[in-house]
């Protein structure tokens, strides 16, 4: 591993991820790697400090992680992913003796009690429920189309399924009908629903350290769960006042200190915020990589000094440029799902791959010609890249992709 | 897109590459590759890549790789890379070559290997891998890699420019010839190195052997054929050598040309020059104009008469179609007289139609947009007609991926050529062709706006996108019948003289091979004069092959055209076709390597032996019932052909897994 600065922190990074620790790997904070026994190997073999722990068994030996990482002299833990968020809230509770961090990551990895807790803050939510079973969707399906004054026949506004506990559009469904609600698998209760929010949706990566912002991006979805782009365009962006104050809402309701903090938000038709949710952890769609190639910083090693207890006001000041001002350009990414039901091979579509923004893609040939029907959001079969002056340009030219075929 | 921006693209991918750990090198890999193989084929990108390459070295674009000690690579391997990888390893392998031309250049050190052993490593991966370099990519790697097939072309070219000659001469002189024993139409490649080659001679590379004198022989026949333009004196100071010469000189002029023609296939300049100063210069000539017209093409008697019975026409012709930036039609006009066609009633009558033709703006357009501005769009459309009429067998594909449209136009051209020309007419002027199914008219109707297949003759950028949807549209007329579609589309879309039976060796839902032994019994008592009654083949017919690769792993399905079939000098019994890919000489393994040239083959033909042949073939057509009683064939050598086929394409089709449809 690289040189370490003795006078900074001492951090534990939750989860396996090859990204992260090579940008952690060059910054200048010890760190070690917690991370499942699958992946020791690897590590012992890089030169990538590790300890080996399962997160997914939660027994009466949970304290003797934080013990043994309190002993080892780490500082603070990174929850990497969802899955470990919580046991960072538990480790930190230890690590930096403030019990008050267990009981604020559980928020972050229950929906429904994220939004409760939002709600209380003074925060706009939608209206939302937790359903048991198929009766519980049905019942809110029609309640929320009443409210709505639809008739008998009128096609119905759509809710939204989302499991508890999974990261972004991961266990997603939209509902629309009672055929909808049949489909749902039983295995799939409890989750939470939600009315639909008929406006721009986006997100926001936040660096928080002592309560305060200091650095926000807004990503512009350009269509949920296709593409996304930053910085977003000066439409959006005109909003960066009202965001900023209702992130501060988050952190105040919330009661975030320190770390990074990706939330969701609509704006309606007439101007009203909803909060959608906010997880407390990189996002996904490659968003870090999205911010790099725009601000030319690394969003893995800043989200370490936003935790890093011992990191000083002078150097995040040196450390963030200025947000939309500084960026060089605009990054986004497209995820490509195949439109056809029996695919052949991969074909980058010619007025993609000579577009000036086009920048690289990593999909594979396929392995399979048979395209597997997609439920709920389902996962799309890689990322293209873009990258450009415009905005607008690179917003038209991530909607156009959706209508291109990459695998024929 | 700007080069600029694609170098800007790249800098940011290498630097994050330059930046991460070892570990995650492989994460940042794809990006640089991915760039960068775009930005070689833009103006001047190879260049921005070599002169990258030690960056991208020590950056870790080899990182985990064998290319990482390029002292252990095996130039024997590198084709089999190029045939074989995927995209990345592919591009892997070109910026290896590039960082090893730098090495060999003294501008990169690298441990483990000198600039000499580079230089010796680069020369021998040259020299087996020429064809890259003659023809473009062919179809298996167009098919695998896409654009990236582009990128090796460009990425070879630029290496050739880049390290000495003499290495590599011999063979690449060879290369050249084995191409123009095929005669192609489109020559640009091939003149291409042949200027390689002259520039190189001239700065004195390339030593003094046989292979040196061979090349200049190369170099000559293309650049200064004759006495008077063995300097190169430029057109202006040629043409007015020309006033002053007796008949002497004109008629040794005209016997060099047409030599030197003939014997590489290649058409200098100069030839065209001659050839219309001959045809439409105004005042007495020393020598009957008709007898140094046929001498200057070469013809003999048969295409002397032609010659002296169409005098007008051929005038014409050469006035509309020989031009500066067309020369090479001067050989097809040859052919095309050498053919007798012109004795065919509609033939001339429709190429005066031709002369006078107006082209619809699209296809003035079209034609101006493919060959530039050199020719006007009518000449150029003239001289492709003139092309594809005297050479039906130099047709090529270019870089399109289908091939039916190719064989049609060849098998028309060599068959049918006023029908041809009749297509020809009503694209160029109409921007729709009508073709019948099952009495049903089929239009092209919207083609002209498609894809344009480039790198090929004019007739092909013009007709193949009619014939590719027309093609298109009868395939979805055929969607449901449960069977090959071609079964029905062949004959109606070539002519009433293909076989209206069909024989497929493979069941089309399932992939897997059916009644297998019975088609090869049923093409063996068709085609092989030993047992049809020694009936030869009357019309080109259209049959269906397998092609595989070098290992004989299947690659796709690929229309071919069977011409003849006969003994050659070793008494075997030899199939002769046509394959409208760029380059017929191909390893199919196996053993089964198609011949282009010294077994009997015709300019153009390509060959192989029966059972051969054979063992790649999956469908063809013959008529119902045979004229004459055929008989059985060998049982032995049907077990072979067998044999053969299913230890390479048809490997795993006994048991019917899927195919992978359409043709290539």
């Amino acid at each position: 591993m690289g040189n370490f600065d003795r006078n900074k922190g001492y951090v534990a990074i939750l989860g396996w991820s090859l990204n992260a620790i090579d940008a952690i790997d060059r910054f200048d904070r010890r760190y070690v790697i917690v991370a499942p026994s699958w992946a020791e190997d690897y590590a012992n073999r890089h030169d990538i400090p590790f300890i080996s722990w399962n997160f997914e068994r939660l027994n009466e030996r949970s304290m003797e992680i934080a013990q043994r990482l309190k002993d080892e002299g780490v500082d603070v833990a990174i929850p990497l992913y969802e899955e470990t968020v919580e046991w960072a809230g538990a480790i930190n509770a230890v690590l930096l003796d403030n019990p008050r961090l267990m009981g604020q990551s559980l928020l972050f990895r229950d929906k429904a009690l994220m939004k409760r807790r939002a709600q209380l803050g003074g925060i706009r939510v939608g209206i939302f429920e937790e359903a048991q079973d198929k009766g519980d969707v049905i019942r809110f399906l029609t309640r929320v189309n009443q409210a709505l004054l639809k008739l008998d026949g009128d096609p119905n506004d759509p809710i939204h399924l989302k499991a508890f506990d999974k990261a972004g559009c991961l266990g997603h469904r939209v509902v629309r009908t009672a055929e909808d609600v049949d489909n749902i698998p039983d295995e799939e209760f409890p989750f939470l629903m939600e009315s639909h929010l008929d406006g721009w949706e986006f997100a926001v990566e936040a660096f928080i350290k002592n309560g305060k912002i200091h650095f926000m991006n807004i990503s512009e979805y350009v269509t949920l769960g296709y593409s996304v782009f930053v910085p977003a365009t000066p439409d959006l962006e005109k909003w960066r006042p009202r965001v900023e104050e209702e992130i501060q809402k988050l952190i105040d309701t919330f009661e975030i200190d320190f770390g990074f903090i990706h939330p969701e938000y609509f704006v309606t038709s007439d101007g009203k915020m909803y909060f959608g949710e906010v997880a407390y952890r990189p996002p996904g769609f490659n968003a870090f990589e999205l911010i790099e190639r725009a601000y030319g910083f690394n969003a893995y090693q800043a989200m370490v000094m936003m935790f890093d207890p011992k990191t000083t006001d002078e150097e995040i000041e040196a450390f963030f440029p200025k947000e939309v001002v500084d960026a060089r350009g605009h990054a986004g990414c497209f995820g490509v799902y195949p439109r056809r039901r029996v695919v052949n091979e991969l074909k980058i579509p010619d007025a993609t791959e000579n577009h000036a923004y086009f920048e690289f893609h990593e999909l594979q040939s396929p392995m399979q010609n048979k395209v597997p029907k997609r439920s709920a959001f389902g996962t799309h079969w890689g990322l293209v890249y873009f990258f450009g002056d415009d905005p607008y340009q690179l917003r038209d030219l991530l909607k156009a992709q959706e209508e291109l075929d990459y695998y024929v | 897109m700007e080069s600029r921006q694609l170098i800007d693209k790249l800098e940011y991918a290498l630097e994050q590459l330059e930046q991460a750990r070892p570990f995650n090198k492989v994460r940042f890999r794809p990006a640089v590759l991915d760039v960068g193989g775009r930005l070689a084929c833009e103006p001047g990108g190879v260049d921005v890549l070599y002169r990258l390459a030690a960056r991208c070295d020590r950056a870790g674009v080899f990182a985990d790789t064998p290319w990482d000690q390029p002292a252990c690579l095996l130039p024997g391997l590198v084709r089999n890379t190029l045939e074989q990888g995927d995209r990345q390893t592919v591009l892997i392998e070109l910026f290896s070559q590039l960082r090893l031309l730098a090495i060999s250049n003294g501008v990169y050190m690298h441990g483990g290997i000198s600039a000499e052993q580079a230089r010796h490593f680069l020369a021998q991966v040259m020299a087996l891998n020429l064809d890259h370099l003659l023809s473009g990519p062919g179809e298996t790697m167009r098919a695998r890699l896409g654009r990236t097939g582009n990128t090796v072309s460009v990425v070879f070219r630029y290496l050739l420019e880049n390290i000495g000659f003499a290495d590599i001469l011999g063979s690449l002189v060879h290369e050249v010839r084995r191409i123009m024993s095929q005669r192609p139409l489109q020559v640009d490649s091939v003149k291409s190195m042949i200027t390689q080659i002259a520039l190189a001679r001239g700065r004195g590379e390339g030593g003094a052997g046989t292979a040196a004198a061979d090349a200049d022989r190369l170099v000559s026949s293309l650049f200064g054929p004759t006495q008077n333009c063995a300097d190169d004196p430029g057109v202006p100071l040629y043409r007015e050598r020309l006033a002053q010469l007796d008949a002497d000189a004109l008629q040794g002029e005209a016997n060099a040309f047409a030599a030197a023609m003939h014997e590489s296939g290649l058409v200098s300049d100069y030839h065209a020059v001659f050839l219309r100063w001959l045809a439409l210069e105004q005042g007495e000539l020393p020598v009957a104009r008709d007898s140094l017209l046929a001498l200057a093409l070469g013809l003999s008697s048969t295409g002397y008469d032609v010659l002296r019975t169409f005098h007008s026409l051929v005038t014409r012709l050469i006035e509309g179609a020989v031009q500066l930036g067309t020369a090479q039609c001067v050989y097809s006009l040859a052919q095309l007289l050498e053919s007798g066609m012109l004795y065919s009633a509609p033939v001339a009558p429709a190429l005066w139609r031709q002369i006078d033709l107006r082209l619809s703006p699209r296809c003035t357009e079209l034609l101006a947009a493919v060959f530039g501005p050199q020719v006007s769009p009518a000449s150029r459309l003239l001289a492709g007609t003139v092309q594809v009429l005297g050479q039906p067998l130099g047709i090529g594909q270019g870089n399109n991926p289908t091939c039916q449209a190719a064989r049609a136009i060849s098998m028309w051209a060599s068959n049918d050529p006023d029908y041809l020309l009749h297509l020809i007419s009503r694209a160029a002027h109409f921007d729709e062709i009508i073709l019948h199914f099952e009495g049903e008219a089929v239009s092209s109707a919207g083609a002209s706006g498609g894809a344009v297949p480039l790198d090929t003759d004019p007739v092909s950028v013009l007709l193949v996108p009619h014939l590719d949807l027309v093609y298109r549209r009868m395939g979805e007329l055929c969607a449901g019948r449960g069977d090959d579609p071609h079964r029905w589309i062949n004959p109606e879309l070539h002519g009433w003289w293909v076989g209206r039976q069909c024989f497929l060796a493979v069941d089309i839902h399932t992939g897997g091979l059916r009644d297998y032994d019975a088609f090869l019994h049923r093409f063996y008592c068709s085609y092989h004069p030993f047992y049809n009654g020694n009936q030869p083949i009357i019309h080109p017919q259209p049959a269906g092959l397998a092609v595989t690769d070098s290992t004989g792993a299947f690659v796709g399905w690929h229309a071919i055209t069977l011409i003849r079939v006969a003994l050659d000098s070793d008494n075997t019994m030899r199939m002769y076709f046509f394959n409208p890919n760029n380059d017929s000489g191909q390893d199919w393994g196996a053993g089964v390597k198609v011949s282009t040239q010294g077994r009997g083959e015709r300019h153009g033909e390509a060959s192989l032996p029966f059972p051969q042949l054979a063992s790649r073939l999956y469908l063809f057509h013959d008529d119902t019932e045979a004229l004459v009683p055929t008989t059985t064939p060998d049982a032995e050598e049907l077990a072979a052909v067998k044999e053969m086929a299913l230890s390479s394409w048809a490997a795993g089709r006994e048991v019917g897994l899927t195919p992978e449809r359409g043709h290539n």
